[in-house]
């Protein structure tokens, strides 16, 4: 392991809720040990409440078992030390939970959703139409099965010819589990690429099943949008399209950066001066407009997918520098480490020792960095459907949907419009505080943004 | 004195070596675009009545210099805004650049780097305070307003502020300038009125720099509140404030200045969005009318460039800056 281990314990005011000190010196002397929790770890656990790896522990230790706990703090991994006090982090886990919820959204969506998010599965009755909430009662009295009215559109000489909706309060239609409405399929695949030998058409795990509609009418949990499409649907969907582009260019952006990053700082001299240079010169141009200046050589008659891709590699391709510099520094300094030398002069090659020897100290810091960097490119994607360069229309993006709140007609009439955005602050929120909470646990080294 | 002046320099030429490696990436993207400047000027005119053919375009490309290689091109590029300052004419509004760019650039950067400060002026004492706090309910609160900052997007701040202001003063606060100063030239009257619009971008964009720089202070504090020399100024008697400003803040301000020039960056990212919606007309709103609507390369390359060029200023000033402050930085460089 690295020099992180030996540091002594900080007396961090803001990581170490300490409420129970006298548990301090039990483990206080942590920091000579092989097994090498990192810094500050300590206390946290101690302050750890129940439940899990740990709960049993100090369950044990009040019964006086002191040296079984002590053996099994010293015996834990490294990821079970984080995990305990990732736990005690109650913001952090609220947020976990909160994106977990999202993300299973996001996953099953079509399953969720009632109708199918695209034009095809419009409700031409029910356009601009307010969010429909189903209720157990009414003036008529109580239904154990949840129930919303029938609506109807009207355009007569009474409405003065505009088409007028009104609910009709004796019509019940009453809300169903598992219905049948359109197929959908799990794994569905069907690539347009440029070059026909690149096409791919997959459709798998092909279902029809729903889990909630109503009979004989439609239901708009989060309202319909101008053209009658599902705003709850559309959201669902669009919380899946957000995470896949940011996931893709985060995967992108995190392969380049390990690989100049660590050419970068294990060479260090001419190749780090270089390298080092480009990546300055990459940071310096602000990302916006590249992403306009490339999403303009996008043609506009790529089809959705098409973009989608584009746009998750442009995003890969802007988003390395930050985390290479990281990588960078952290090498330039752990290179002349005893244990690199060692492996050197067992004759093992640079690509080796960067693998599997430097990179891997740096494990934990990589995925905190990983996580913080999500919600970037979920904004970054945002942002740019949002000016209109990224994803159109019938994709249901994050990014797109919110496109549709900027008009003055919406902002004054339609304010449903606004709750794709309240899912984008969650899910961005979530990204942010799970990400804290990991580098609060697992960091030993500066939590430094440069 | 001599170790200073080498450092000086050696940083003026890598950031002239930066702002031409910035120049290279821009050109090409430039570059990139489909069409060149020959068929969109000639597209242009095609509009306005009059019939073109191949060999108008290629007399054209030939009189633009569009023949030639691209790293000629390039160079030619480079040369004449660097010695001449010079960026050509708009592909697309037939216009000098620098005159269509004069005002509006300062008019950004201005908006820009008045956010820059804003954001500090609040960040920097707020995260000092916040890292030394012991009280949770400080430290999440706070957390939890710099990172809606992070959550809420830019341009939906801009979109409320302008519904409540419609709403509640009937004004929507779009635009830079009042009806009857638009076209006027500068003024101490026109500042005015300048200055009690600018404010709606300056503290959108704030706001999320403020989150932003919020945490940066807040990390960096966090890392030096614990080193031996913070205890041992405490052992000596040295408490409260001026242990903290004396000692952690004074080492953790210094990366926070050196990256100033990349906050301005993050700054100016957010702007053509802002402008979008406030409808500013300063250059992010030209960017985006460049790059967005009409592909006009000449233009939106001047505009970048100019940007890094000053971000690159501002690092090399901060440096410079730093390194007068604090000789390990000078000596960092030199090795």
């Amino acid at each position: 392991m690295t020099g992180k281990n030996v540091t002594p314990p900080r007396d961090d005011p803001d990581r170490a809720p300490v409420q129970q000190p006298e548990h301090l010196d039990a483990y206080g002397v942590h920091g000579a040990e092989g097994t090498a929790p990192a810094p500050g770890m300590t206390t946290a656990i101690a302050a750890e409440g129940g439940g899990g790896v740990f709960g049993w522990l100090r369950r044990k230790k009040q019964a006086g078992v002191d040296e079984k706990a002590k053996e099994a703090y010293f015996t834990a991994s490294q990821g079970q030390l984080i995990w305990a006090r990732f736990k005690s982090n109650r913001s952090a886990m609220i947020a976990l939970w909160a994106l977990v919820v999202m993300v299973l959204m996001g996953l099953f969506a079509p399953f969720l959703s009632p109708y199918n998010p695209t034009i095809a599965g419009r409700d031409a009755n029910y356009e601009n139409g307010a969010p429909q909430i189903p209720k157990f009662w009414d003036e008529n009295g109580f239904s154990i099965r949840p129930f919303i009215y029938a609506t109807e559109r009207e355009r007569s000489i009474k409405t003065n010819f505009r088409w007028v909706m009104t609910e009709n309060r004796d019509k019940r239609l009453y809300l169903q589990f598992f219905v049948k409405d359109w197929r959908y399929s799990f794994v569905e695949i069907d690539w347009d690429l440029p070059g026909s030998w690149l096409d791919v058409d997959l459709k798998l795990l092909t279902f029809d099943r729903h889990l909630f509609g109503v009979e004989g009418g439609k239901i708009h949990l989060f309202g319909t949008d101008a053209s009658g499409k599902d705003i709850f649907g559309r959201t669902l969907h669009a919380i899946w399209t957000s995470l896949a582009v940011g996931t893709l260019g985060v995967m992108i952006a995190f392969i380049l950066a390990l690989i100049i990053g660590g050419v970068s700082g294990y060479y260090g001299g001419w190749i780090d001066g270089l390298l080092q240079m480009i990546t300055d010169a990459i940071r310096t141009v602000p990302p916006i407009p590249l992403f306009m200046a490339l999403a303009a050589f996008m043609p506009d008659h790529w089809s959705s997918e098409t973009r989608f891709f584009f746009i998750s590699i442009i995003l890969g391709f802007i988003g390395w520098p930050t985390l290479a510099r990281r990588i960078r520094t952290h090498l330039l300094t752990e290179r002349s480490q005893e244990y690199v030398l060692a492996a050197e002069l067992c004759g093992a090659s640079s690509s080796h020792i960067i693998r599997r020897h430097l990179l891997p100290s740096f494990t934990s810091y990589i995925i905190v960095d990983l996580m913080i960097s999500f919600p970037y490119m979920v904004r970054s994607e945002t942002a740019l459907s949002f000016i209109g360069l990224g994803l159109k229309d019938p994709v249901n993006s994050l990014g797109a949907l919110m496109q549709n709140v900027s008009q003055a007609d919406v902002l004054l009439n339609y304010q449903w419009y606004f709750i794709p955005v309240l899912f984008f602050i969650a899910l961005v929120l979530a990204f942010v505080f799970v990400g804290d909470g990991l580098r609060d646990a697992s960091d030993p080294y500066s939590g430094t943004k440069k | 004195m001599a170790q200073f002046l080498q450092f000086a320099f050696t940083r003026a030429v890598m950031a002239l070596v930066t702002l031409l490696t910035v120049s290279l990436i821009v050109f090409t993207l430039m570059e990139l675009v489909p069409g060149t400047c020959a068929e969109r000027y000639l597209a242009f005119k095609n509009t306005q009545g009059s019939q073109i053919s191949i060999d108008d375009i290629k007399a054209e490309e030939k009189r633009l210099g569009l023949d030639r290689p691209f790293l000629i091109r390039w160079g030619s590029w480079v040369g004449n805004v660097f010695f001449k300052g010079e960026f050509g004419d708009s592909c697309i509004l037939r216009l000098n650049i620098n005159q269509l760019l004069a005002d509006k650039f300062w008019i950004s950067l201005g908006i820009c780097l008045a956010a820059l400060f804003l954001s500090y002026l609040i960040a920097v004492p707020i995260g000092i305070v916040s890292a030394s706090s012991n009280s949770p309910v400080t430290n999440n609160t706070l957390r939890f307003v710099s990172y809606l900052g992070l959550a809420l997007p830019n341009f939906l701040l801009a979109l409320i502020i302008m519904l409540f202001s419609t709403v509640v003063f009937g004004d929507s606060l779009t635009g830079l300038f009042s009806k009857e100063f638009r076209d006027a030239a500068w003024s101490w009257a026109k500042f005015q009125d300048f200055l009690s619009r600018a404010w709606l971008p300056i503290f959108i964009l704030g706001w999320s720099a403020t989150a932003f720089a919020l945490q940066t202070v807040r990390a960096l504090m966090l890392d030096e509140i614990g080193k031996l020399y913070v205890t041992a100024a405490a052992a000596r008697g040295v408490s409260g404030s001026s242990l903290l400003w004396r000692y952690p803040a004074r080492h953790a301000l210094g990366p926070v200045i050196n990256s100033l020039g990349f906050d301005l960056n993050r700054i100016f990212n957010e702007l053509p969005i802002v402008a979008l919606i406030l409808t500013l007309t300063e250059a992010g709103a030209l960017l985006i009318e460049a790059l967005a609507r009409s592909n006009d390369q000449q233009l939106a390359g001047a505009i970048i460039f100019l940007l890094t060029a000053s971000i690159v200023a501002l690092n090399f000033v901060t440096d410079i800056l730093l390194a007068l402050l604090d000789p390990r930085v000078r000596r960092g460089l030199m090795g």
